[in-house]
């Protein structure tokens, strides 16, 4: 049948995409094994690279930058995202067509702009009041920007995706405020705030542009140093960082996979 | 509920405990927004009228000098580059949102009708990559465009490059760049629009119009339409602006707007230019929010403009 | 009201948070320094810190404007020590970026040759101190190009390199000295015509399809190990550290100083204007300029030292060419023009173009 064909073409332009999804990453695992520094041959398997990294200060120093980052920014992004999501909700059927802008802006905006104007903005202020040079603080900051609105939206999508009643039901059940918010809206929104949560620590670790015009001397990410690196020409090093970014990445994407299996048996985004 | 198009203007009497509950759950937010975004691209906006100092740094009085640089009027006359770049950077957009349209419309089409319990890991599949740092997945085509690797033979050998030379820095490095990193940003609305396909138009499309492209044309198009243009916004927009692509795939051969933007502020230390050239793409990201608005508004009902 | 009190806490301990951070953000007994890359012996930087009981935070560059730059952007009240080369020097004094030295706290400035104690780019040297010096030359694969002329053609003419990716350097003015000196207008031209005849050089080089790209001085020496590109410009000592750490892969590499010029240059510490550390930074520029520190750090990354006191200790390579180059070459180097004002602009905009095109 020509349906069926048809499907069988799309199958097969399905796989395709995915090699060339991962293509690119496999290609670095590849060579994070290789003896030798070269991207056009393969000398024999060798752990050297990593053993190099091992010995690498400033490596383990943009480690830890990135993760001091990713977490700080997160939880305040987590909080303050959170709320903006629980009043999109409660007074959806207001007009909040500005709001909704605003929220966007740190989504679309792209993100030299967004660096460059944070950038100014905290040069300028720490010119003229001496507050916000560029440190862990600017970072925190930008990165809690950008992070937001994706809080917001998947909270908000959570909260959509709720039966109305449920709300009524939570009113009669609990008299405070505070009851209602931690008997019934925090387990309910649990999943997603894991899931929001996690979405900002990758948003985070995954910013090389806005991280890079706020940071300070101390603060090289992860990000910023593989940049330095690539700048710098040593690759064959780059790969095996590389390597464990993605391991991470493939790991949370398993990892949440299954939290989803298991936390959500019917179907919502 | 209140209809007021501004709800800090709900009620001239007094405040309500709705409208209070509203402030407090949104303003935190919505003021970070405004003093660590709004008001850093505000401040960014007055540097591009500002002088250039002798050595980068903007200066009083405020003049329209930037603008004229921007359009490629120096010291030595009216010169093109600016305007290659500006060019460069829109084709380049253009020419990689189309493809990650044509890659993205029929493969979200497939994970839709895909089995339930697949679409989840599928659609992981496709965002992952995109989990990695772009300067990851930049350094991925580096190593597999280079000189040496099969990819870049088999361009030698088909005639495409010359001998010896590799895949990457060039145009066509970039354009593969920009698709990589925006494909998922372009499945995942389609995939939401095609989920909610209405199959009963499709089924009525099917018995009314002979040909199943005007079927699709008629019954399909119209209703993953929001989703292709929430895609295009999401895409195109970033592209427009990109630095690190460019940067570390073009190699000086495909600079684009972000990479003047930023070679102002990381390099050429002019920052009034610098400030000009992200004013244009600052309007471009304000002009593709209200394309959304709009689209959104009229396809969407109003509600739902969540990706 | 739970989510006012919540919110209420939040802003608290965020504004606390936003008038502690500046506070906390740098502390007493830390170097601030900004150095290119590959350019400090790890060892130098361990004694300095034993000595003075003080960290050293260490962040790179590699290119001057890229250093500039992050002056501008607030650096300046950042870093403790830079390392700008000679024709920088100028424009970071006349815009205020740097301060000047005070010289009673300097016990080792003696030890600087006298070639170097009064130079050109800083008069009197108010501001500055000698690092390193060195110049730029072409790395080429000698396999690719066995008989490469000692000349700039093997990049700027497509008949001496017709089928083989080269790069030129990312910093315009090296790069536009290079296309100069080709043209026979000197490597350090610095008059509009010159410039622009320079310019238009450029912008064909950089059509040609064997073009790969502006690579700055140290990463281009790892894409000629990887065979990315088959030539392209470098500086001597990088050229040199490199192949004493990886012999076999630079056996075929060479460096050579082009007949029509190319650059010499001085690399040299100044203190930034608004450095938090002072008079750490003065001790650190002291430290360097120890006769056997000073030794040690040549030794170590391959360049030629100001320091006259530290020659005696220096390696027998860093007496002979590349690091030493003969009489002859010497007579060919020039200092890289210091721009300003009208002239910078010139310049400015012709580099622009290049890129852009």
């Amino acid at each position: 049948m020509r349906t069926s064909r048809f499907r069988r073409g799309l199958a097969l332009f399905w796989w395709l995409i995915v090699a060339f999804l991962y293509l690119p990453l496999a290609v670095i695992v590849f060579y994070s094994f290789n003896a030798a520094n070269s991207a056009a041959y393969f000398a024999g398997f060798s752990l050297r690279w990593y053993q190099r990294l091992a010995h690498n200060d400033q490596l383990l120093g943009a480690l830890s930058n990135s993760l001091i980052l990713g977490i700080a920014s997160s939880l305040i992004a987590l909080i303050v995202g959170t709320l903006i999501g629980y009043g999109l909700y409660r007074h959806r059927a207001r007009r909040l067509g500005w709001l909704i802008v605003l929220i966007y802006l740190p989504i679309v905006m792209p993100d030299i702009v967004f660096g460059i104007s944070e950038m100014t903005f905290f040069v300028t202020l720490e010119r003229h009041f001496g507050v916000l040079g560029p440190s862990l603080l600017t970072m925190i900051i930008a990165h809690v920007t950008f992070q937001l609105p994706f809080v917001a939206l998947i909270v908000y999508s959570r909260f959509v995706g709720l039966d109305p009643t449920l709300f009524e039901a939570a009113k009669d059940l609990y008299a405070s405020p505070w009851q209602r918010a931690r008997h019934f809206l925090l387990p309910t929104l649990k999943p997603s705030l894991i899931a929001a949560f996690f979405l900002s620590f990758t948003l985070s670790v995954d910013d090389f542009v806005i991280s890079f015009f706020t940071a300070g001397p101390e603060n090289a990410t992860l990000p910023i140093y593989i940049w330095g690196a690539i700048r710098r020409g040593v690759s064959p090093e780059i790969n095996a960082i590389a390597t464990l970014m993605i391991a991470t990445v493939m790991l949370a994407a398993i990892l949440s996979l299954l939290f989803n299996r298991r936390d959500r048996p019917g179907r919502d985004s | 509920m209140a209809e007021s198009p501004f709800p800090l203007a709900a009620h001239s009497r007094s405040i309500s405990p709705d409208t209070r509950h509203l402030l407090w759950s949104i303003a935190p937010g919505a003021i970070w927004i405004v003093i660590f975004l709004v008001l850093p691209s505000l401040y960014l906006i007055g540097v591009a009228f500002m002088t250039n100092g002798a050595y980068g740094q903007p200066q009083m009085p405020l003049t329209l000098d930037a603008f004229r640089q921007l359009a490629g009027f120096g010291f030595l006359g009216w010169s093109p580059g600016n305007l290659y770049t500006l060019l460069r950077s829109l084709w380049q957009t253009v020419v990689a949102t189309g493809l990650v349209i044509l890659i993205a419309y029929p493969l979200a089409y497939y994970i839709s009708t895909c089995r339930e319990k697949w679409r989840a890991i599928m659609l992981l599949a496709v965002v992952v990559p995109s989990w990695t740092n772009q300067v990851i997945r930049a350094f991925g085509w580096m190593n597999l465009l280079s000189p040496g690797t099969p990819m870049a033979e088999t361009a030698q050998f088909l005639g495409l490059i010359p001998p010896n030379m590799g895949l990457y820095p060039s145009n066509f490095a970039v354009t593969l760049g920009l698709i990589y990193n925006f494909l998922p940003f372009m499945v995942l609305p389609l995939y939401a629009a095609f989920e909610k396909l209405d199959l009963s138009l499709v089924e009525a499309a099917r018995d009314l119009y002979a040909s199943p492209v005007s079927a699709f044309r008629h019954a399909v198009f119209p209703q993953t339409l929001a989703g292709l243009l929430a895609g295009t916004v999401l895409v195109s927009i970033p592209a427009f602006g990109m630095y690190v692509v460019p940067e570390l795939l073009g190699g000086g051969r495909a600079m684009m707007l972000g990479n003047l933007v930023a070679n102002q502020f990381a390099g050429g230390s002019n920052w009034p230019l610098g400030a000009a050239g992200a004013l244009i793409m600052l309007l471009a990201t304000l002009g593709g929010l209200y394309a959304m608005r709009k689209v959104g508004k009229r396809l969407g009902g109003g509600e739902e403009v969540v990706i | 009201m739970p989510t006012t009190t919540i919110t209420k806490s939040l802003f608290v301990a965020l504004a606390g948070g936003l008038l502690a951070g500046p506070v906390s953000a740098q502390e007493e007994n830390k170097l601030y320094l900004f150095n290119w890359t590959e350019y400090m012996d790890p060892a130098v930087i361990q004694a300095f810190e034993d000595q003075y009981d003080v960290e050293v935070v260490e962040s790179y560059y590699n290119s001057l404007p890229e250093m500039t730059a992050k002056l501008n952007a607030g650096g300046v009240s950042q870093y403790d020590i830079i390392v700008p080369s000679n024709y920088y020097v100028p424009r970071l004094i006349q815009s205020g970026l740097v301060q000047p030295l005070d010289k009673s706290k300097l016990s080792n400035l003696d030890n600087v040759m006298t070639e170097f104690a009064d130079p050109a780019y800083d008069p009197g040297a108010q501001y500055s101190v000698p690092y390193q010096w060195g110049t730029s030359g072409i790395v080429y694969d000698t396999d690719t190009f066995p008989d490469a002329p000692k000349s700039w053609s093997l990049l700027f003419d497509s008949d001496v390199n017709p089928d083989q990716p080269f790069a030129l350097m990312g910093d315009g003015q090296v790069t536009m000295g290079a296309a100069c000196a080709y043209l026979g207008n000197g490597y350090d031209c610095d008059d509009p015509e010159a410039w622009q005849a320079a310019a238009r050089l450029l912008l064909d080089t950089k059509h040609r399809a064997t073009f790969s790209g502006f690579t700055d001085g140290t990463p281009v020496l790892q894409q000629i190990q990887r065979g990315v590109v088959r030539a392209g410009v470098s500086y001597n000592g990088d050229y040199l550290q490199q192949k004493q750490e990886n012999p076999e892969a630079f056996e075929h590499i060479a460096f050579m100083i082009p007949d029509e010029g190319t650059e010499m240059w001085v690399d040299t510490m100044m203190i930034p204007a608004e450095a938090p550390h002072p008079t750490l930074a003065h001790q650190f520029i002291d430290f360097v300029l120890d006769a056997e520190i000073g030794a040690q750090l040549s030794n170590y990354i391959y360049y030629a030292s100001p320091n006259r006191a530290a020659q005696p200790m220096l390696d027998t390579v860093l007496t002979e060419p590349p690091v030493l180059p003969t009489d002859s070459d010497r007579a060919r180097l020039a200092f890289t023009p210091s721009l300003d004002g009208q002239n910078l602009q010139h310049f400015q905009q012709l580099w622009s173009e290049v890129q852009s095109r």
